[in-house]
């Protein structure tokens, strides 16, 4: 097994693109991070993408990057999990060069969600979960968090100000970001006080659209010299849970991140304490809590408790969401999973600046989709 | 709609599931194997029309083919046998609902495509409080 580094990271900020297609950004992004390794030609190119065929009428993305990027020949394609896609391909990436498959990697996550209206993303989005039985019934992907939120107060009795913890730490840490889309401190009040869309969750409990994509570089050892900063990816596990909440027994447990972090952990030789700055995926402020709890970082019914004691603020005790996580640097889906590699590879790097989390050597990234039935928990280190 | 309606009518208009002739689980959407015991033989069963509100939202920013309908009360409902649901909650006032309310399937429209005059019916839900 090859031992796996990321090289080079390169991403576009968050936001409205208007003069930008689907794959202006992508090349953008990926020519970043190719850019410091000029004699490196990646042998795999995998791009996470959820719904291109939606916004932008555009499929094939692999082998439309690879020849925008004069890489013709390279093996290119998209993989697909909803909001976990990035992540996926991640681990796609991953996987191939640590088999030995492949010794160089570029994986590029994208999304173009700007050029819908709200009406038709939201109905992009709701493709995540069953067109049969939800999306038909005219349950969208918000309306599930909303009644996941409401189940999560009401069961372990979580007060309003506790559920607006994550968001305000995702702001916070947004505004000194430079690739955020909102570059903006909110307080808890400033959440509670939001206008509701899917009660009870309220417009700021909730990531917004945006255009994005972001790249990785990944290769084996051998090319990266004697790097005194190299970052390791130690582990990335996949996996999934019973597709719509409601067949669940308990709709309050994310089992499948509770299973992919339980492994990702155990490969990687590490324990929960030993974390020291972490990703997850807060697409809504209840997805947040669950996923804490569900990686054994906060207790059952205490995720959004303990954000509001501070545990997850950046100079807490697990420094969580540290350039605004989705809800602050924004959850261009397909892209998001690569924005949160990316930004732990900064901050493993050194390279945070007001957003460093100091002396930090291990780095756990969480992307999931749909209502945690795609779940993918990634480890990396400061070698 | 993208997806072909028809195929599913029998389970939209009768809420339609199946029950696992091993162990008895019953599922709906009907399942095509056994969740609980891993069984492949199942047969088509109907669910009780009565259950109670687990959780619910109202949704004020609809999807695409929904507009003009907000706000929108989305339930997941236990039905009397155990099994969830989910599906609108209509005919309701918005501060009689509550979890625990006792509520009942009735059959109504979803949604009409004006362009090509398709109208889609199904099963919502009615709370009983
Ligand atoms: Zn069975």
């Amino acid at each position: 097994m090859a031992r796996v580094i990321i090289s080079s990271v390169g991403y576009t900020r968050v936001g409205d693109h208007w003069d930008k297609s689907i794959l202006d950004l992508a090349v953008e992004a990926a020519r970043k991070a190719l850019k410091p390794y000029p004699n490196i030609r990646p042998e795999v190119i995998i791009v996470g993408n959820m719904f291109s065929s939606q916004s932008s009428k555009q499929e094939h993305l692999g082998a439309l990057l690879a020849s925008a990027l004069n890489l013709t020949g390279t093996p290119a394609f998209k993989v697909e999990a909803a909001c976990a896609s990035g992540g996926v391909a991640f681990n796609v990436a991953y996987s191939k060069v640590r088999s030995g498959e492949v010794s160089s990697a570029l994986v590029v996550g994208v999304e173009k969600m700007r050029d819908l209206d709200v009406s038709e993303a939201s109905l992009a989005l709701s493709m995540a979960e069953s067109a049969e039985y939800t999306q038909f019934m005219g349950a969208s992907f918000l309306s599930l968090n909303g009644m996941l939120a409401r189940l999560y107060m009401e069961t372990y009795n979580v007060s309003r100000s506790e559920l607006s913890a994550f968001p305000a730490i995702a702001h916070t840490n947004a505004a000194t970001a430079e690739h955020a889309q909102f570059r903006k401190a909110i307080s808890v009040e400033d959440v509670s006080r939001s206008p509701l869309v899917s009660d009870p969750l309220r417009l700021l409990d909730c990531a917004p659209l945006g255009d994005g994509a972001a790249a990785l570089l990944l290769t084996s050892e051998e090319f990266n010299g004697d790097d005194e900063s190299m970052v390791e990816v130690l582990s990335s596990k996949i996996s999934t849970d019973i597709f719509s909440i409601y067949e669940r027994d308990d709709m309050l447990r994310f089992n499948a991140t509770k299973d992919a972090a339980s492994k990702a952990f155990s490969e990687a030789g590490i324990s929960v304490e030993d974390v020291d700055v972490l990703e997850v995926h807060d697409a809504f402020s209840v997805s947040a809590a669950l996923s804490v709890e569900a990686m054994g970082f906060s207790k059952e019914g205490e995720g959004a408790k303990d954000a509001a004691r501070g545990l997850y603020a950046l100079k807490g005790r697990y420094p969580a969401l540290t350039f605004g996580g989705l809800k602050g640097r924004g959850h261009p889906v397909g892209a998001t999973g690569l924005y949160q590699i990316a930004e732990l590879w900064l901050q493993l790097k050194g390279r945070g600046n007001v957003n460093q989390v100091e002396g930090c050597r291990i780095g756990v990234a969480q992307n999931i989709g749909g209502v945690d039935t795609t779940s993918v928990v990634s480890v990396l280190a400061r070698r | 709609m993208a997806i072909s309606y028809w195929r599913r009518r029998d389970r939209y208009y009768r809420l339609l599931g199946n029950r696992c002739t091993q162990c008895n689980s019953e599922y709906y959407p009907p399942a095509y194997l056994c969740r609980r015991c891993g069984s492949e033989s199942l047969v088509d069963v109907e669910m009780p029309t009565t259950g109670q509100i687990l959780t619910y939202t109202i949704l004020r920013e609809v999807m695409s083919g929904f507009e003009g309908q907000q706000p929108i009360v989305i339930g997941i409902v236990q039905l009397d046998n155990g099994v969830k649901v989910l599906g609108q909650i209509v005919d309701t006032p918005l501060d009689a609902l509550k979890i625990g309310c006792r509520v009942r399937l009735v059959f109504r429209k979803i949604r009409d495509e004006s362009n090509v005059g398709q109208i889609y019916y199904g099963y919502k839900f009615t709370a009983l409080c």
